[in-house]
């Protein structure tokens, strides 16, 4: 059966090169006709490739051992759900995956254009065929997912995925990842598209405004995933620890959010033309190195796969010249691309957009330079090196606050120029509220340090500004007596959803940076306790009660029982685990919190001594969980700027796919 | 002065603000780190040890059968030698580490590939040579994914 499987992957990549043929033809000769037979060919390319990844899950539900890949990363003793996720436990498997979301959004888009755009969908079609012919050229001959055993062997079981893979925030995380990172390929083919027929205004970000929009969202979330992923699983208690590969997801949606401002300046002033589409061509790239990252294991970490100089030299060769084939389009349109409009004045909100954008490049340049520099620096100098969490912080935590800095100025200040007046009027309330925090907050905990009661003081000073935003709103709205305060809010959420939505988003950014910031208030201690005794961190004591083996059937070892008292008022019995995976040879901590909106208490059992007392690594983490509120927050946010929007109908050219 | 002048002057004098930034505030060794394997640490030591006095990293592999956890004294006592110890080479010169604490990495095991981060006790020639860590980073070299299974045959 899965010789189907990687025979309709040849077939795919027959018919993509095809199509790229099609699709050039038919851009340069600007015939409709071709243009179909494009599309048609995409189409055709996108259930090949369903159908072969159909076919992979297909081995992975019934257990078809003979593929190498079924061997390696799923076993009898595995769930289905956790079979099927196993399809991105590995390497041919995700690229699969990323190739088959790539081909869900083209064909997504041609079936949303096929009355749209036709003089830029050629181009679109052909450069999306193009991405997919490289990763067909993988699949079929460098990394094969359907790959077999020899004849004549045979297991009677598989490796099994890593154990610690398998938690359900697994199954999801890489699927929201790479609809993510994926994702940004329609912006970037539709701009590819505008150099190629110089139709540079405006209309290829408005067509693929919601696509963008989904796609960093789904980053978005799927970076957040990870982090809870980490504080849950990984038992080192924490959430980020500027791992390479978390960095190179966070890269592009630094990138992105930096588009996501700066377009909104050219659709209202039509600037910065050659900067949005530098923007969404860094953008896309940094996906595409993104996965590289992860894949090819240049950067030693804990999510890359091992790989062969061969892999390496042919995916990075391809994310050079995929950047470099939009670069050249874009020098060829330079003269065009001059923006006719200049900036009026600093003190005015294009003005405030720009300075994000500059600081989001800054974190960029931290970030990037901060990944990459072992491997410099070992090519270089031959020496090893190593840059820990404090590199990214120092440098990123004061731009992390100018960010928000900004996001609390942008909305207060009006478009071209603001006047003096316009502006006292707009700070003096979202000011105050700030000043008013810090001082409060350098007598309450004064401990917590500079950063952290800068941060802190920040956020109030954006939650009083968006407050002020919704409030004026509304009261303009109710003042005319129609409608009461909740319609007024109803009314404003959905006819400029954009806007108010906005608001959501940057209040769940206040809220994760203000989770961050406690950060500066953490607590640890290391102890070790004999059974009925107690340890205490802070408020808390923890009594050791007992430990207990763990009956589970693939994993063994211990879990604790621990008392949890606060001010001497029981609370709970946590129970951190010491796991051995027999199957993987793995040993996991997993680790117990108990969880409150002001702090997180948690604990992780290092071991179990020989002479039965355990050895215990407590955290207490202040406001950890603002970071999961901030990131509920960030989905309500997303979710209502990307809702259908209600004028769609009254418009000549919807925004689709 | 022209658009690109300017903008480039800006974007100049901004990665110099960053540059100073990071100088000044990440000297002590514990933002970037170099590290050595085991055989060029020893060879520095008996070369020139008076020089070895910072913070320091060695990369290694745990002995097998030589991690002793002391409870008591909260410390784990273990030697690191430069090659794999299943790789079946010679095992040549160990260093003895003291860690001053009990919490190890989940893969820190006989065998694991370490990176320790710490001291020299006595950074002069002719002393034994002890590592004090207070940093012990463990890892499995395909952590992610699993070795080819071993095809039996009927």
């Amino acid at each position: 059966m899965s010789e189907l499987g990687a025979l309709s992957l040849r077939f795919a990549l027959v018919l993509a090169i095809f199509g790229i043929g099609t699709g050039i033809y038919a851009g340069i000769s600007r015939n409709p006709q071709w243009t179909r037979v494009a599309e048609r060919c995409l189409l055709v390319v996108a259930a090949f490739v369903g159908f072969s990844i159909a076919q992979l899950f297909y081995a992975l539900a019934t257990f078809d051992f003979q593929l190498v890949y079924v061997a390696q990363h799923s076993a009898r003793s595995m769930s289905l759900a956790y079979r099927l996720a196993a399809l991105w436990g590995g390497q041919a498997g995700s690229l699969l995956l990323w190739l088959f979301v790539l081909c869900l959004y083209s064909a997504v888009c041609v079936w949303t254009q096929r009355d749209r755009n036709r003089s830029l969908m050629p181009w679109v079609v052909a450069i999306l065929l193009a991405n997919s012919v490289f990763f067909l050229v993988l699949l079929c001959f460098v990394s094969d997912p359907f790959e077999r055993l020899p004849a004549g062997h045979v297991l009677s079981d598989g490796n099994g995925l890593n154990p610690l893979l398998q938690h359900p925030v697994m199954m999801i995380h890489p699927l929201v990842l790479y609809a993510g990172l994926v994702g940004f390929a329609v912006p970037f083919a539709f701009a590819f598209a505008a150099l190629m027929t110089g139709e540079l205004g405006t209309n290829w970000f408005r067509t693929t405004r919601r696509s963008t929009l989904f796609a960093w969202f789904c980053l978005g979330v799927g970076i957040l995933l990870g982090g809870r992923w980490a504080y849950e699983v990984l038992g080192w208690g924490g959430y980020w620890a500027w791992d390479p590969v978390e960095n190179a997801s966070f890269m592009p949606w630094l990138t992105a959010t930096a588009y996501l401002h700066s377009v909104m300046i050219q659709e209202k002033r039509n600037m910065l033309r050659t900067w949005n589409l530098l923007l969404i061509g860094l953008t896309y790239t940094l996906c595409l190195f993104g996965t590289f990252l992860t894949r090819s294991g240049i950067v030693q970490s804990v999510h890359a796969f091992a790989q062969t100089p061969l892999f390496t030299s042919i995916f990075l060769g391809y994310v050079i010249a995929n950047a470099g084939v939009f670069l050249i389009a874009m020098l060829a349109r330079r003269g065009e691309l001059h923006s006719p409009q200049r900036m009026d004045s600093m003190v005015s909100r294009e003005a405030s957009f720009l300075l994000n954008n500059w600081v989001f490049i800054a974190i960029l340049m931290v970030v990037f330079w901060g990944t990459l520099f072992p491997v410099f620096s070992e090519a270089i100098t031959g020496n090893r090196i190593a840059i820990g969490p404090k590199f990214f912080n120092t440098m990123a935590g004061p731009l992390a606050l100018l960010l928000l800095l900004l996001a609390g100025i942008g909305p207060l200040i009006a478009w071209r120029r603001a006047s003096m007046e316009s502006l006292r009027r707009q700070f003096i309330l979202p000011g105050a509220a700030g000043i008013a925090t810090s001082a409060v907050l350098v007598v309450w905990v004064g401990k917590a340090g500079f950063y952290a009661v800068t941060a802190w003081s920040l956020c109030a000073f954006v939650v009083a500004s968006i407050v002020q935003e919704y409030a004026r709103a509304i009261r303009a709205r109710t003042r005319r007596g129609e409608e009461n305060a909740l319609q007024a809010l109803w009314v404003l959420l959905r006819k400029n959803q954009a806007r108010y939505g906005g608001y959501i988003v940057h209040l769940s950014i206040v809220f994760i940076l203000m989770g961050t910031a406690g950060s500066a208030l953490n607590e640890e201690r290391l102890e070790n306790v004999a059974p009925g005794s107690e340890v205490t961190l802070n408020r808390y004591q923890l009594r050791y009660l007992t430990a207990e083996a763990i009956p589970e059937q693939h994993y063994g070892g211990a879990v604790a029982r621990l008392a949890l008292y606060r001010d001497e008022e029981p609370l709970t019995v946590m129970t951190p685990e010491k796991r051995m995976y027999w199957l993987e040879q793995q040993p996991a901590s997993i680790p117990s919190v108990y969880s409150t909106w002001r702090e997180d208490l948690y604990v992780i059992l290092t071991a179990i001594e020989s002479d039965g007392s355990a050895t215990l690594k407590i955290y207490r983490n202040p406001l950890v969980n603002w970071i999961w509120i901030g990131g509920v927050t960030f989905v309500l946010g997303s979710v209502l700027i990307l809702l259908p929007d209600p004028r769609v109908g009254h418009r000549t050219s919807a925004p689709a796919a | 002065m022209s658009k690109g002048t300017q903008l480039a002057g800006g974007a100049t004098l901004i990665a110099l603000l960053l540059g100073w930034y990071a100088m000044a505030n990440l000297q002590d060794g514990s933002s970037f780190a170099y590290f050595q394997n085991l055989e060029d640490f020893q060879t520095q030591y008996q070369r020139d040890s008076s020089a070895m006095t910072g913070h320091l990293r060695v990369h290694g592999y745990v002995a097998m059968g030589s991690i002793d956890r002391d409870v008591p004294q909260m410390r784990v006592l273990f030697s690191v030698q430069n090659d794999p110890p299943h790789a079946g080479g010679e095992i040549g010169d160990l260093l003895p580490v003291v860690y001053g604490s009990l919490e190890t990495p989940d893969l820190f095991k006989d065998g694991a590939e370490v990176v320790v981060e710490g001291r020299l006790a006595k950074p002069h020639a002719g002393a034994p040579m002890v590592f004090h860590a207070d940093k012990v980073l463990a890892k499995c070299p395909s952590k992610f994914e699993a070795k080819t299974p071993q095809p039996t045959s009927l």
